[in-house]
Order: structure tokens, then C-alpha cells, then sequence
């Protein structure tokens, strides 16, 4: 069932749509990312369901109910930010234990909350230090503590993991993936990055320039782009103009042959490189002289030489919804 | 929260901005305004405004020295400061990181040593040994450099910060820089803005600096236009005020730099210890 | 108290980029502390604040335990009996107040200036006049209060007018409050150019994330913003504490009223120094007050730090 609805919600800044009748329904217990470019609309979105920003047109429903006159403050909402987010002045259990004071719960069953928090983070031990003690992905697992200590009807994760270092990225986006799945909690996560909205979502939306390209699951969303901004913003895609069509396909179902076989495109080899499990060869390919790639697994066929004459076989096309 | 709805703070600024206007405008109309207090009102408020005061005063035979004279003390502490700290700080952060906090502590000391304190002990210790120091005008210099050191060296600090310091010196010297040439070409510009930020505070500090130069017996600005305001008090009130606004105008053409500069990142550089 | 990041100066081992300089070496942080290539540098600032600011303490201190003359006891103890201490506290008390007062109204005003968007210059005004103001000294101001609320100034005009005669009824620019007020024009500016980056400091993130997990607007000033802006906001009132009793320029400018001020005092000791041979007492109240202002500086210093490392967390 649906737990936070946004039905053709609108923001401007002046004449620029940031949000652009953005339609999304979100389901009880589903992690669902927000993935696009910079300036695309997703952080707005973010801040219009957490309260932070009004819009101008349509509507926002939370388990039923129009919350758009709600303040934030009231909303049951937790959030994440990137950067900043824990009370500098405040150690790690009292910024964990701060929504609840907030709501008035005795202290004796707030320290037993934080302590369940703490090692649900696998933080314990740490909740006397202050903030600027900690290292950045420990302060995000102590943020992320806070927000799913009220119980929130909704989990908001501002690209928490942008400002983080490329290890601690992966194991902290693994941990919020899991405690989401323990907690059951209904989460929204935006994020630049689609390695990690590939790898922890229930479902993806694609967005663009205030306008929501596609939502579906990962698998999806990689296999049947709907459009082409899709197409080429997740994953790699080599786009070649045959016959006057834009015609694209994944690196991955493009193949390099010998240039005798038949019904091959004819090409040159540019460049190739190896990578441990998979080897890549760039071709300039004659009918419209655009680069492509073709990836394979290290077994597959010998190594070829600069400027060699190949074919290209391209297995799987992509077929956009327009 | 988009638009901010402002309750509180116009009203806060006007009274708080009236407070200090008022007391300007009044010594705008001391200083311009021939009409004594007692017939002062509506109907007069307008009549016999003259420059006549300010003029007598800046043509007056004592204004002039003593004006250069603190011009002069201001640049040559501005050059004592910037020599003494620069290479000082710069070194700080470089190589010897353990002794800032040291340095630190010593730049804030000249704010334990009140003015008095300080011109009564440097008395004490060098009058017998160093005459010059109490004799000579420029013997005002070493005071002053301590009584700008707690916010140069704060500024200068801030401002080496802010920069990637190893970063830039390894880059230039790998380049084949020499250390005068990283210096001149890589850092000072970088550090341009606390550069400045330091020099017109220490120049304004030096230009309004009584206490020392009163109890040194100096002849500077402030020291004449204590004196001025017996004989002329038009005139030097209509002093005062220039240099008031003289100085606050400098202090906006430095905030625009400030905004202006690359590597200010966000911040103003403040201008407290 | 810049918001820049400072982890050198609170916990050492945390330094992320020591790189050791262009030799490559991490002579810094291995070698002695006292090695003379790290030192040797160092000497011209350290022997500067020796020459010109310890060496004149240390004079100072020396002479003050002396005994005044005509008497045995030393001049420190002297200082302080009943007779001398009334304008300690008299300073004192002044400092306190135009300490307290102006923290608060240069709270507000910096608190206000912030929130003003627009005009846009009116924050460089601001800061500009501010930075005047506090350190350009106190003979401009002094002449710009006796211009306005002197006897003979043009406020006191204004109210005249309007039915309140000021120096009828006792005020004088020379008494107590007079001076607080005089002192007001350079306390204010002073505390909003330390308030300033300290609100500017305040992330908004933390004021969102107070929001989101439930506090109203006041709440989250109560818990999270004032606590994180109150080292600044004790720290500012100490220095403008510090900054009062220092002041010497504006006491001497207004002249009878000034003079019970330590300040003043002392250079009456010092240059009516053969006729009341008390010279020693003058420098027994300059080391007092090197004392009390060390005391409130170090506290100062203290919660400086404080605000810089919530700063950067």
C-alpha cells in the first residue's frame, strides 16, 4: 500500500520547474532511490516530503492524508543529511536520544532506546564521544541511529553517502540497506551515484531536469531504459547511427569478430584494455565513424592489435518506450 | 521555509543603526554648524553651514606634522608587522605545527598588557638602557606592533589556513621555484587578503592609538586633536569625523576585496583576536 | 573564532596532512620540539613579544612589589586597601556592565544582520563600521558622544525640546552610565564582529535536522542553537570585558568622570610621580590589572577553542 504519494507535485523557482509534475507513489517497507544529475529535482523532492520547501502545484498524501499544511516538525519523518548532520555540542547518545526527548519519553526508556540504536549501528561503546571524534562514516551510522530512533512513518537519505571516503561508501550503503530491511522502514534515498542505487533499492526513479524519466526496479531500469536519457545515464551505452537511426546497445552485447564473418559491422580497433575479469576493446566503427565499446569475459578470444581490421556484432538492441 | 519573514530585525537595525548615526550626525553639526546649542531649532536648523572650522584646524601649523607623523608611525608598523609575522606564521604552518599553540597564546598576551601597563613597563625597563624608545617618535613602532599582533597574527593565521600550504610549496619547488620566488609569486598572492585585511587594521589602529602616544608625550593625530579641542573645538571635532569616515570607507573597500578574493572561501576575514 | 578547521590545535593525532614540508620529511613530527632548525626561525617573533611585552612585565611586576614610599608595605598590597580599591571597582564595575550590555545588543544586531537579505551592502556596512568602531580608538567616539549627549549636545537638545531635560535631572556624560553609554559605541560593534562568523556558523543542516525529527523553532534554539552559540557568546563578553578595562583614550577624553578609572589613575601616580612619590602604587595597579585581564583572557582562549571545534564537526 502506499505510504507517501506525490501526485503532480510542481515546484518553481521563477520560471525554472525544479519538480515538473512529478508523479511518484512510494510503498510501505520499499527502499526506492532517487537517482539523477546534479540539479535534476531529486533533493527537492526530498525537501518538499520532508517540509522544507513548498510547491506550487498538486498534492502530497501520507497513509492517506494530505500533509502538504503539516509542518515539518510534525511530519514523523526522519532525515539524513551529507554532511553536518549531528549536533556538534551534543555526544553521540544524547544526539541519538534527542527525538525522543523531544517527544517527551522518560529517561530510563530513552537510554534503553539509544543503547538498541547504538548497536544496531554496531557503534556501541561510543555514545559518550562527541561528534567531531568520530570519523565521517561513523557520524552517518550515528545520524542514520537518530532518524530511526523516533520510528518514522518515512526514512529521508540526502545523498548520505556523497561526502564519504570510497571504501566506508560501500560498507555504510550495505548497513543502511540491511537496517532497512530489519526495521521495515519505508525509505527514500537520493543519490547521484547509480552504483548504489542499483545495489540497495527495491526500486529506482530516473530524473532529469525536474522530470521523472523512469521508475522501475534496478533490473529494469538497466535492461528496458525507457528513454535515452536513461539508456545513457545508467550504465554504459555505445549509441551508433545506422540507416538514420539512433541505434543503442550495452558495451556488454557488443561483440568483436573476425572481419571476414558476415553480417558484421566493419571497424578498426582503437585501443583495448584489461581489467582482472573483463577486457575491453574500443572500435571505430565505418558506417557512421563513432566510437564503440565491447566488453567480455577475460576467456573469450585472443588480443588484437591497434588498427586491426575487425568486425562488430551487436546481439541486443535497446528499445526505448519512445 | 523559503522566504524568510523578517518581524524583529528591521527594527532592531534602525534602532540599533540610530544609535550609532545619531551621535555622527551630531558631530556633523558641531563640526559645520555656526549656531550655538541654545538657538538652535527649527528655524535655524538650516543656516550658517561652514567648512570654515575644518579648514582652520587642517591649515592650523600643528595639524600637519602631527597627521604625518601618524601616517608615517601607521606604514612603518604595518612593514614591522608584516616582516616580523609573515615568515613567522608561514613557518608555523609548514614545519613547526607543534609551536602554534604557543604562538597563539603569546599574540593574545598583548591583550593581558593594557596600553597603560605596557608603556609604563617598557618605561621602566629601557628608559635608563635605550633611551630612543621613550625619546624618539619612531620608538612608538615596537608598541604598536604589540598592540596589533593579537589580530594580525589571528588574520594571518585564518588566511595560511585557508590554503593548502604544502600542496602549493611542493608544487612550486618541484617546478623548480626557489624559495623567494614561491614566496613572492605562489604564496603572496594567495595570501593577499589577509595581507591587506592586517594592514588596514593595523593602519586604523595606529591612527586612532592615544593612550601611548599621550603618556610618550607624542605629537600624533589623536594627541593633537585632544589638544585641538580646547583652542578649536569645530575643527577638531570635523577631524574626528573625517577620519571616522575615512576609515569606514576604507573598511567597505576591504570588505568588497574580501568578497571578491578566490581564496576566501566563504568566510569574511574577521577582524577581532 | 574562525570556522576554519583547526584539529592541530585540539587533538594532535588526528592531523590528516602532514606532509613535513618540501624536503618531504617528516622531520616535524618526529624531531625535537626543540631542534634549532625548527626553532631558529621562530626567534625574531619570540624575542620581539620578549623584548617589548615580557621584559616591560616583568619591570613592571618588580617595581609594583616594591613598598611605596613612606611606607613597608609593598605597593601590590597597598593598592588594593580601601582607600585605592574604590576605583578597581569602580573599572570593574563599568566593564561589567558595558561588558554585559553590549553582548546582549550585539547579539540582537548580529542575529538581525544576518537574517536582513537585502540591501546587500548594508552587511558590508555593517561590518565596516563595526570594525572602525572597535578598533579605531576612543578619542573619535568620545567626541562624537559629547557632540551628541555632552551638556551642551545635540540629543540633549533634541530631548530638551521634547520635554526631558537630561542634566536637570543629574545626568551627566561624566557619571557611571554616561560612560556605559559612551563605551556602548565600540562594545556593540565589537561583540557583532565575534558574533557574526559565529551565526554564520551555525549550519543549517543542524537546524533542519532539529526540525525533522520533531522540535519547533524554539526548541531548537533552546537545544541546539544558543548552546552551540554560547562559548562564543560567553567568549565575546569577556573580551568585551577585557576591551573596557583596557580603554584608556575615551575615560581621558571625558575627562573628571574618567578619572576614577584605573587607567587614568595610574598615569596620575606615574607622572605626578616626584610630587607624591608614589610612583610604586602606579605600577601596583598597572600589575593588577595585567592579572585580572590574564585571568579573564585564558577564559576567553578557552571557550575560543571550544566554539572552534563544535565549528568544524
Amino acid at each position: 500500500m502506499s505510504q507517501l504519494e506525490f501526485a503532480h507535485v510542481t515546484k518553481k523557482y521563477g520560471d525554472l520547474e525544479a519538480l515538473s509534475a512529478f508523479t511518484l507513489s512510494i510503498q510501505k517497507g520499499e527502499l526506492i532511490s532517487i537517482l539523477g544529475p546534479s540539479g535534476c529535482g531529486k533533493t527537492t523532492a526530498l525537501r518538499v516530503a520532508a517540509g522544507f520547501e513548498k510547491f506550487d502545484a498538486g498534492r502530497l498524501i501520507m497513509n492517506g492524508h494530505n500533509i502538504e499544511p503539516v509542518p515539518p516538525q510534525k511530519r514523523n519523518m526522519g532525515m539524513v543529511f551529507q554532511s553536518y548532520s549531528l549536533f556538534p555540542h551534543l555526544t553521540v547518545a544524547e544526539n541519538i536520544g534527542f527525538g525522543l526527548s523531544i517527544r517527551k519519553m522518560d529517561k530510563k526508556k530513552r537510554a534503553s532506546v539509544v543503547s538498541e540504536m547504538l548497536d544496531l549501528v554496531r557503534l556501541v561503546d561510543v555514545g559518550h564521544r562527541y561528534p567531531h571524534q568520530l570519523s565521517g562514516g561513523q557520524q552517518q551510522r550515528v545520524a542514520l541511529a537518530r532518524a530511526l530512533a523516533i520510528e518514522p512513518t518515512v526514512l529521508l537519505l540526502d545523498e548520505p553517502l556523497s561526502a564519504l571516503d570510497a571504501k566506508v561508501r560501500v560498507e555504510v550503503r550495505e548497513e543502511i540497506r540491511s537496517l532497512q530491511k530489519r526495521t521495515g522502514t519505508t525509505t527514500l534515498f537520493v543519490t547521484h551515484d547509480q552504483d548504489e542505487a542499483l545495489t540497495i533499492s527495491d526500486r529506482v526513479c530516473v530524473m532529469s531536469n525536474g522530470v521523472i524519466q523512469q521508475v522501475g526496479t534496478p533490473q529494469e531500469v538497466y535492461d528496458n531504459p525507457s528513454t535515452a536519457f536513461v539508456a545513457t545515464f545508467i550504465g554504459e551505452t555505445n549509441a551508433v547511427v545506422i540507416g538514420g537511426h539512433a541505434v543503442l546497445v550495452r558495451p556488454e552485447h557488443t561483440r568483436v569478430v573476425s572481419d571476414a564473418e558476415p553480417n558484421s559491422f566493419r571497424g578498426i580497433v582503437q585501443s583495448f584494455s584489461f581489467a582482472g575479469p573483463l577486457k575491453t576493446v574500443v572500435v571505430r566503427i565505418s558506417v557512421d565513424e563513432s566510437l564503440v565499446r565491447a566488453t567480455m569475459t577475460n576467456t573469450v578470444g585472443s588480443d588484437w592489435t591497434i588498427g586491426q581490421e575487425i568486425g562488430v556484432i551487436f546481439d541486443h538492441v535497446l528499445r526505448l518506450a519512445d | 521555509m523559503n522566504k524568510r519573514r523578517t518581524t524583529w530585525e528591521w527594527p532592531v537595525i534602525i534602532v540599533v543603526g540610530a544609535f550609532f548615526i545619531v551621535p555622527m550626525l551630531a558631530m556633523t553639526r558641531f563640526a559645520m554648524q555656526r549656531v550655538p546649542m541654545s538657538l538652535l531649532g527649527r528655524k535655524t536648523i538650516l543656516s550658517r553651514w561652514t567648512i570654515r572650522g575644518l579648514m582652520n584646524t587642517i591649515s592650523d601649523d600643528k595639524f600637519q606634522p602631527a597627521f604625518l607623523l601618524s601616517v608615517r608611525l601607521g606604514v612603518v608598523t604595518v612593514l614591522v608587522v608584516l616582516a616580523l609575522l609573515l615568515p613567522t606564521v608561514l613557518w608555523l604552518h609548514l614545519r613547526a605545527v607543534q609551536w602554534k599553540m604557543v604562538a597563539e597564546v603569546v599574540s593574545l598576551l598583548a591583550y593581558v598588557v593594557p596600553p597603560i601597563a605596557l608603556v609604563v613597563g617598557v618605561s621602566g625597563a629601557y628608559r635608563d638602557t635605550v633611551p630612543w624608545i621613550v625619546s624618539s617618535n619612531y620608538g612608538l613602532v615596537p608598541l604598536y606592533v604589540i598592540l596589533c599582533l593579537p589580530f594580525a597574527y589571528r588574520t594571518l593565521d585564518v588566511g595560511f589556513a585557508a590554503l593548502d600550504l604544502h600542496t602549493l610549496v611542493n608544487a612550486s619547488r618541484s617546478l623548480g621555484a626557489s624559495w623567494q620566488q614561491t614566496f613572492r609569486k605562489v604564496l603572496i598572492p594567495n595570501l593577499w587578503t589577509a595581507i591587506l585585511t592586517t594592514s588596514f587594521l593595523a593602519f586604523a589602529v595606529v591612527m586612532g592609538e592615544f593612550a601611548i602616544s599621550s603618556l610618550l608625550l607624542k605629537r600624533t593625530l589623536p594627541t593633537y586633536m585632544v589638544e585641538a579641542q580646547g583652542r578649536e573645538p569645530q575643527g577638531a571635532m570635523g577631524v574626528a569625523l573625517l577620519l571616522l569616515v575615512l576609515t569606514t570607507v576604507l573598511f567597505m573597500v576591504l570588505g568588497r576585496i574580501q568578497k571578491k578574493s578566490p581564496t576566501s572561501s566563504s568566510q569574511e576575514i574577521r577582524i577581532t583576536p | 573564532m574562525s570556522e576554519l578547521d583547526f584539529p592541530r590545535l585540539v587533538s594532535p593525532d588526528l592531523r590528516e596532512n602532514v606532509t613535513g614540508g618540501p624536503a618531504g620529511s617528516r622531520a616535524s613530527s618526529t624531531s625535537g620540539h626543540w631542534s634549532p632548525s625548527l626553532v631558529l626561525p621562530l626567534v625574531p617573533y619570540f624575542l620581539f613579544v620578549g623584548l617589548f611585552l615580557a621584559m616591560p612585565t616583568v619591570v613592571l611586576f618588580t617595581k609594583a612589589f616594591r613598598p611605596v614610599t613612606g611606607s613597608t608595605t609593598s605597593a601590590m598590597v597597598e593598592a588594593m586597601s580601601t582607600s585605592n580599591r574604590s576605583s578597581f571597582i569602580f573599572s570593574l564595575k563599568l566593564s561589567l556592565y558595558s561588558a554585559i550590555l553590549g553582548a546582549l545588543i550585539g547579539f540582537l544586531f548580529a542575529l538581525a544582520a544576518t537574517r536582513i537579505e537585502r540591501p546587500r551592502r548594508l552587511r558590508n556596512l555593517v561590518t565596516g563600521f563595526s570594525g572602525v568602531a572597535a578598533n579605531l580608538g576612543g578619542i573619535p567616539l568620545a567626541f562624537a558622544f559629547i557632540a551628541s549627549l555632552g551638556a551642551q549636545g545635540l540629543f540633549t537638545r533634541i530631548l530638551y525640546h521634547n520635554g526631558l531635560d537630561l542634566y536637570g535631572n543629574g545626568f551627566k556624560i561624566y557619571d557611571f552610565w554616561g560612560i556605559v553609554v559612551v563605551y556602548l559605541y565600540f562594545q556593540i560593534p565589537l561583540m557583532l564582529l565575534v558574533m557574526l562568523p559565529a551565526i554564520d556558523g551555525l549550519r543549517p543542516t543542524w537546524r533542519e535536522a532539529a526540525i525533522n525529527i520533531g522540535a519547533s523553532p524554539f526548541q531548537y534554539w533552546r537545544r541546539v542553537g544558543l548552546p552551540i552559540l554560547t562559548p562564543s557568546l560567553l567568549g565575546g563578553t569577556l573580551l568585551l570585558f577585557a576591551n573596557a578595562f583596557s580603554a584608556y583614550a575615551t575615560a581621558y577624553a571625558l575627562s573628571s568622570g574618567g578619572s576614577r578609572l584605573v587607567p587614568v589613575q595610574i598615569r596620575f601616580y606615574l607622572q605626578g610621580n616626584t610630587i607624591t612619590g608614589k610612583g610604586n602604587l602606579g605600577y601596583a595597579l598597572a600589575a593588577w590589572m595585567v592579572l585580572i585581564l590574564l585571568f579573564v583572557m585564558t577564559g576567553y582562549l578557552l571557550l575560543r577553542r571550544r566554539a572552534e571545534r563544535w565549528r568544524t564537526a
